[in-house]
């Protein structure tokens, strides 16, 4: 879709008769960033991965799906050798509420990673550029900038508080030097520009150099301000605030392939925006009974598809997809594609709605598949297909009979996310205990690892976890029993292009790469 | 959590394990109402100075709704109904659920209903749903007000779900409704009835 100017189909949800301006960007290209940029990426993979002696090996060669991005794609998830390699965050026992992750996002390229806070506060790391001198040194992400994005507010209209909570950060195709990041928290989305100062200018006529103005009739003679260079300064500001759109609490944002315009999908409805109007937003579904107390299912996340910019999906609280073409009516109430696993009857109880309840939804690189986490498992689903999942794979299935006490201790309310790799050849979500699962979809394999402080020397290998359901507990195998419910992952990311993860557990965010990187 | 609840859920958990459904009746019926306890308990401990999770909110409804439907088909137990301690809960309850309905209608509806004198300030961005006049005035009449509090609960049964001694206080408990009997379960049914306006 591109931004309307009236057209009538749409017009009807925007003011009729105004237009919409739209500031071209002038595309200014900065020496030296392509070769940056390159470094930032990497070098490229190499076929035969380094790994141990007589471990099965992914097919080599395999060929990157269309679409999948750039720096082609390093063998999936499973038979890699996951290392540490960085975590960031205090060590104390004690976390501050503030400093509880609450979202994680790779850049585009994947040199920038983005993390937010429940206080607020968005931290942006750089990757270092790869040292020629040390080539098995491995980029590091270091701060590159830290900011104040949402501040908690009050509605005194409703006596409610506004969490400063960060719901979601969603990056911008890079157009130009500066960098563009949307941040959201229940109610408002920003758009902030991150952008680097390393010059500053000397000699101006008229300001001195403390800033204090000159009196024009001062000066005498003019002279050229000479550009001298300055300690790299990054400075983020707020660009556009898209406020007041959302009634309810804002679960996800997602930017369209177009890069003008983007969702913000609140419990019951989804608005389009376009990035540059802020006044006024197009409302695409809404779900909100007419009688409230027949309200029965709410959003829980939505996304643009990768490619086709007129596709988006949106997942319930009921375990249930829709698919939505804004190509065939201006208000997506009736979806073009409905997904529904059918219930199985044998597996029925009080806690089938809540555990069906899909609390993230991906499309994969390729645009063929999305994938749907909820409660215990992840599900992949062929875009052609509504039925069935064509994978289905199970987190931690050994909860399934501890739902009562997880609903009594609200963890079963708990959301996690998933994501995809490079190459959408594996998959990624979190568990609890501080566990993380992966699932390599083309061999089938699964691991689980954990993110924690013992396992944090630099380049140590990250050991396979099991949980042991019942019955005799193995030697290294941890008891069901004995998992710590307080230690929840639900947000991971996964670098792009190569085989780097970035791990939320609680206040720490943890790097692992793969060895061969 | 209690003490003494604690040790009833692990009870629970271990016997969902053995046998899905193959309980007897009294089994299950004590299961179901634990469940409709800690619901309710959770519809209670929502409220806050954050609107709360309508995701959540909504899950919990229509746990509660299965639970009442299953509540329904399940027999009465034979056994003569406990003496219940009541007090305090009973009116912070039915307080609570009013309170819990007019948060639902001021964190949700993004206008307020003619009869509020505060408008909201602003234009609004978007093209507004009417706003749900019968709701609210069902809302305001009935639990808005204090004298139809205690002629609503008069009549309650309060066998249906018996809370722990651990749970009293010291002195002797008190029941303050005129019978002994299912009080809860009617209460919760005749809610239900409000909230899905059937």
């Amino acid at each position: 879709m591109t931004s309307s100017s009236g057209t009538t189909d749409i017009g009807r949800h925007f003011e009729k008769g105004k237009k919409i301006r739209r500031r071209r960007r002038r595309r200014r290209r900065r020496p030296g960033r392509g070769a940056w940029a390159a470094a930032a990426r990497g070098p490229p993979p190499t076929s035969a991965a380094a790994s141990a002696p007589g471990r099965p090996r992914l097919r080599a060669g395999r060929p990157a799906m269309a679409g999948a991005g750039g720096g082609g794609c390093p063998a999936g998830g499973n038979d890699l050798q996951w290392c540490f390699s960085q975590v960031k965050g205090a060590v104390d026992e004690d976390v501050a509420e503030a400093d509880v992750i609450s979202t994680v996002e790779f850049s585009h390229s994947g040199d920038l990673l983005a993390t937010g806070d429940k206080g607020g506060r968005v931290v942006i790391f750089q990757r270092e550029q790869e040292n020629k001198s040390r080539p098995h040194s491995r980029g590091e992400y270091n701060v590159y900038s830290t900011f104040q994005s949402h501040e908690p507010e009050f509605d005194y209209l409703k006596s409610l508080e506004i969490e400063e909570k960060i719901n979601k950060i969603r990056w911008l195709p890079r157009q130009s030097a500066a960098r563009f990041l949307l941040s959201t928290n229940d109610k408002t989305i920003k758009l902030w520009k991150i952008s680097e100062r390393d010059k500053r200018a000397e000699g101006c006529n008229l300001q001195d150099e403390d800033g204090r103005l000159r009196d024009p009739s001062s000066v005498t003679a003019l002279r050229v301000p000479i550009l001298k260079p300055m300690d790299l300064m990054v400075e983020a500001s707020p660009r556009r605030i898209f406020a007041n759109a959302h009634t309810y609490h804002i679960n996800s944002i997602s930017v369209n392939s177009d890069h003008e315009t983007y969702l913000s999908a609140d419990d019951l409805r989804i608005n389009l925006w376009h990035l540059e109007i802020t006044d006024r937003s197009f409302n695409i579904v809404d779900i909100k009974p007419a009688n409230m107390e027949e309200l029965t299912e709410v959003i829980t996340a939505a996304e643009f598809h990768p490619h086709q910019c007129n596709v988006l999906v949106y997942s319930s609280s009921k375990g249930t997809i829709r698919l939505c073409d804004m190509r065939s009516s201006a208000l997506c109430d009736r979806h073009s594609k409905f997904f529904e696993e059918p219930e199985d009857p044998s597996s029925r109880s009080f806690f089938s709605e809540i555990i069906s309840s899909v609390s993230d939804v991906k499309f994969s690189h390729s645009g063929r598949y999305m994938m749907t986490r909820d409660y215990l498992s992840v599900k992949v689903w062929d875009l052609n297909m509504e039925s069935r999942p064509v994978e289905t794979h199970q987190v931690h299935e050994y909860l399934r009979s501890k739902l009562c006490s997880l609903y009594e201790n609200d963890c079963i309310f708990d959301k996690f996310e998933c994501c995809w790799n490079g190459c959408d050849s594996a998959i990624m979500t979190g568990s609890y205990n501080n566990f993380f699962r992966m699932f390599d979809r083309t061999t089938w394999r699964d691991v689980t690892l954990e993110a924690s402080r013992e396992n944090s020397k630099p380049r140590a290998s990250l050991k396979p976890r099991r949980v042991c359901a019942g019955g005799k507990r193995k030697k290294d195998e941890v008891s069901v029993d004995s998992l710590d419910f307080s230690k929840k992952i639900l947000h991971t990311a996964w670098h792009p292009a190569e085989n780097i993860i970035a791990v939320a557990a609680t206040n720490n965010l943890y790097i692992f790469q793969d060895k061969a990187n | 959590m209690v003490g003494g609840l604690k040790r009833k859920h692990s009870d629970l958990e271990e016997e969902e394990e053995d046998e899905k459904w193959d309980w007897g009746p009294a089994g299950l019926r004590s299961y179901q109402q634990a469940l409709l306890r800690i619901s309710l308990d959770k519809v209670q401990r929502s409220l806050g100075p954050r609107a709360p999770s309508l995701r959540r909110h909504v899950l919990i409804h229509n746990t509660l709704q299965q639970l009442q439907a299953a509540l329904c088909l399940t027999p009465a137990p034979a056994l003569p109904p406990e003496p219940l301690f009541l007090g305090e809960e009973d009116f912070s309850l039915s307080a609570t659920i009013g309170s819990i309905l007019r948060e639902l209608e001021t964190s949700m509806d993004e206008t307020e209903p003619p009869q509020n004198p505060v408008a909201p300030p602003g234009p609004q961005n978007e093209v507004l749903p009417q706003p749900d006049p019968v709701f609210l005035e069902a809302l305001s009449s009935r639990y808005l007000g204090d004298s139809g509090l205690d002629d609503f609960f008069l009549d309650i049964d309060t066998s249906a779900v018996e809370k722990e001694p651990s749970l009293a206080p010291p002195e002797a408990p008190h029941n303050l409704f005129c019978a002994p009997g299912s009080w809860e379960w009617n209460e919760l049914d005749h809610i239900m009835e409000i909230i899905l306006g059937s």
